[in-house]
């Protein structure tokens, strides 16, 4: 197969109204910061019915428009349809290797529904790879303070606390990685699991901290994308994330039990602000299922936190609606309690993290009432405390594991 | 005289003759009723070695099988419990096995009915084992996703999903034992069916109001609120 210098790949299914969009600010943002390397984009679809790939191989774009001073080519395009489990994870596996075979230097992976990607991604993704010699760059984004609250409120403060490195963003799903990166990647045995669906961000961002590659972040302005497809369910999403965060807590023990501190990784990227949209939110309606949730799910939430924790979250369902707030210390210890009730393998892990929606719901209606009268700054600064709390409380994980 | 001591001891003689002929048989079931304790009691032993070293005990905790048996009473590990009802059930085998050599006409016929019957009764026990076992895992899984559809009668629900499969758990046992088997399928058809159907009437006639209420209160949520849906990732 030719060599290549540059893999850009776009996991995609049913996208044919946004990948146009984004395969033309990939095609743009390689002619101009990569003139010189050779680049193919690889859109790799589950099997999309709308015309996804015809849409990649017929994009026209004008490169005159943009560029006045050279002539530029675009980017080589192929579309390939991946196998295995449907999902995106399967999808970057077919993207990781092409990129082996390929013998591509640098690569980057971008979300096909992107309305916010402009030329610039490219550069942020692939330049710290290519010209600072970086494995894994993790994007940073301004987004609506109610937004990614998987990521806020769980993934990126046990990420941060176990491991030591503040990625913010680590299940951001916009990434730029090595040619060795990919090859690491498609080594490991993990395509029959969650990772092969909505697992793949957080075991690629962990993978390349845990195994000591040189990993940075870069910042990308707003993330907006379509909305996503109203079927994915948050129970759904919520497992896949979360089982494989805690197969990768499981994995990897005996590195981060010996981390303590924070170590501060390299940012790229020129930090502003940017309007976004506004967010629509049902507290009552999280909130209900909360209480409802607690009551119905007693004898299983009893058996993961113990009658104390349980105790404490009981006596929160009697609380108004308006004074509602999950203590940050509780949900701590929530979390690390549903890690070690998965390390000992007490009950199925799809019944385990299903379970947690209710207590989710509950910690992010009371995190949106926190927040509601606050700017950005002042939520990060709730996500800051919360990450310190999961830091603190960290012994309570190591001292319980076995 | 000499007659009436022929008629008074021939008897005797007969049960002498009987027993010198019947002995090895008798010793034959005491050795194999015997040996087979003491291999029963063995094989018990090996089980529970091969229990522990899987984790059975931890496994039946997951998927329910320690509730089971407490359920009936029994407090002993479930891995204790399940050893020696293995031993029990090879002892039984061993004696039924002992009182053939005996080669009484009688004991054969009951213990070729017993052997016939044996493999049925262990798919009928397994079925129920299982079955419990499955239904406790739906039930659960119903319950969850129920709760976290938010429906308020999740707890209902997840039940009622508990005592179909409880049913046709039970109806299939019944059907392995072969017990009134025609009574069995017609019964349960009715029961099912019954249960089934009242469930959608219930749902479906009874639940009209409130689906169009919670239709109606997401359209107005809809056009009220401007912009997009939370992410979550």
């Amino acid at each position: 197969m030719e060599k290549v210098d540059i893999i850009i790949g776009i996991a995609s299914y049913n996208n044919a109204k946004t990948i146009g969009h984004v395969v033309r600010a990939v095609d743009a943002g390689v002619a101009k910061y990569f003139p010189d390397k050779k680049a193919v984009v690889v859109n790799s679809d589950g099997g999309s019915t709308d015309g996804t790939p015809e849409v990649v191989r017929n994009t026209a774009f004008d490169h005159s428009a943009i560029f006045l001073s050279h002539p530029v080519y675009p980017a080589h395009r192929i579309s390939i349809p991946y196998n295995g489990i449907p999902g995106k994870g399967s999808a970057f596996r077919a993207i990781f290797e092409r990129a082996v075979e390929m013998g591509a230097e640098a690569c980057c992976v971008v979300d096909a529904d992107l309305r916010s990607i402009t030329p610039e991604w490219m550069e942020l993704l692939l330049s710290p790879v290519i010209k600072r010699g970086f494995d894994f760059v993790a994007p940073l984004y301004n987004r609506h303070k109610y937004d990614g609250t998987i990521t806020n409120s769980i993934v990126y403060p046990m990420t941060r606390a176990l491991y030591g490195h503040s990625i913010r963003q680590p299940i951001g799903g916009d990434f730029g990685f090595s040619g060795p990166m990919a090859e690491f990647y498609l080594k490991q045995d993990v395509w029959e699991t969650h990772v092969a669906r909505f697992g793949i961000d957080i075991w690629m961002t962990t993978e390349a901290i845990a195994n000591n590659f040189k990993v940075c972040q870069t910042f990308l302005g707003a993330k907006i994308h379509d909305p996503k497809d109203p079927g994915a369910d948050l129970a759904d999403m919520l497992l896949q994330v979360i089982v494989s965060l805690f197969n990768l807590t499981e994995k990897h023990f005996e590195i981060w039990k010996n981390i303590r501190g924070l170590r501060d990784i390299p940012t790229f990227g020129f930090r502003y602000h940017v309007g976004l949209e506004p967010v629509r939110v049902n507290v009552e309606r999280m909130l209900d299922i909360f209480r409802t949730g607690v009551k119905d799910l007693k004898p299983i939430l009893i058996e993961i936190l113990g009658p104390g924790d349980f105790g404490e979250i009981d006596a929160l369902i009697g609380h108004p609606d308006k004074d509602f707030r999950f203590p940050i210390g509780l949900w701590v210890r929530v979390i690390y309690d549903y890690a070690l009730t998965y390390h000992r393998k007490k009950m199925s892990s799809e019944h385990l993290l299903k379970s947690l929606v209710p207590l989710y719901l509950g910690k992010t209606a009371s995190f949106i009432m926190e927040a509601a009268d606050i700017d950005h700054d002042g939520a990060e600064a709730e996500i800051e405390k919360l990450c310190r709390e999961f830091e603190e409380r960290k012994d309570y994980l190591i001292n319980n594991w076995i | 005289m000499e007659k009436f001591s022929e008629i008074l001891f021939q008897p005797f003689r007969d049960f002498w003759q009987w027993f010198v002929k019947f002995a090895p048989n008798l010793m034959a079931m005491l050795i194999i009723i015997i040996a087979g304790l003491i291999l029963a009691w063995l094989i018990r032993l090996v089980m529970l070695r091969i229990l522990r070293v899987i984790n059975f005990d931890t496994w039946s905790d997951k998927v329910g099988l320690t509730a089971l048996i407490r359920k009936g009473d029994v407090w002993a590990k479930p891995s204790d419990f399940f050893g020696y009802a293995v031993y029990l059930l090879l002892a039984v085998v061993f004696v039924m096995i002992g009182l053939d050599a005996l080669q009484i006409k009688v004991i054969d016929n009951l213990l070729s009915q017993f052997l016939l019957y044996l493999p049925r009764a262990l798919s009928a026990i397994l079925i129920l084992i299982i079955g419990y076992i499955i239904a406790g895992f739906l039930s659960r899984g119903v319950l969850i996703a129920a709760v976290n559809s938010g429906y308020h009668h999740a707890k209902l629900i997840a039940e009622a999903v508990r005592l179909l499969f409880i049913i046709l758990v039970l109806a299939m046992a019944l059907v392995e034992l072969t017990i009134a088997r025609g009574i069995v399928i017609a019964a349960f058809s009715i029961l099912f069916g019954g249960v089934v159907l009242a469930l959608a009437i219930a749902f479906g006639v009874g639940g009209i109001d409130a689906a169009k209420r919670i239709i109606e209160k997401a359209r107005e949520e809809k056009k009220e609120e401007k912009g997009r849906d939370i992410e979550h990732i």
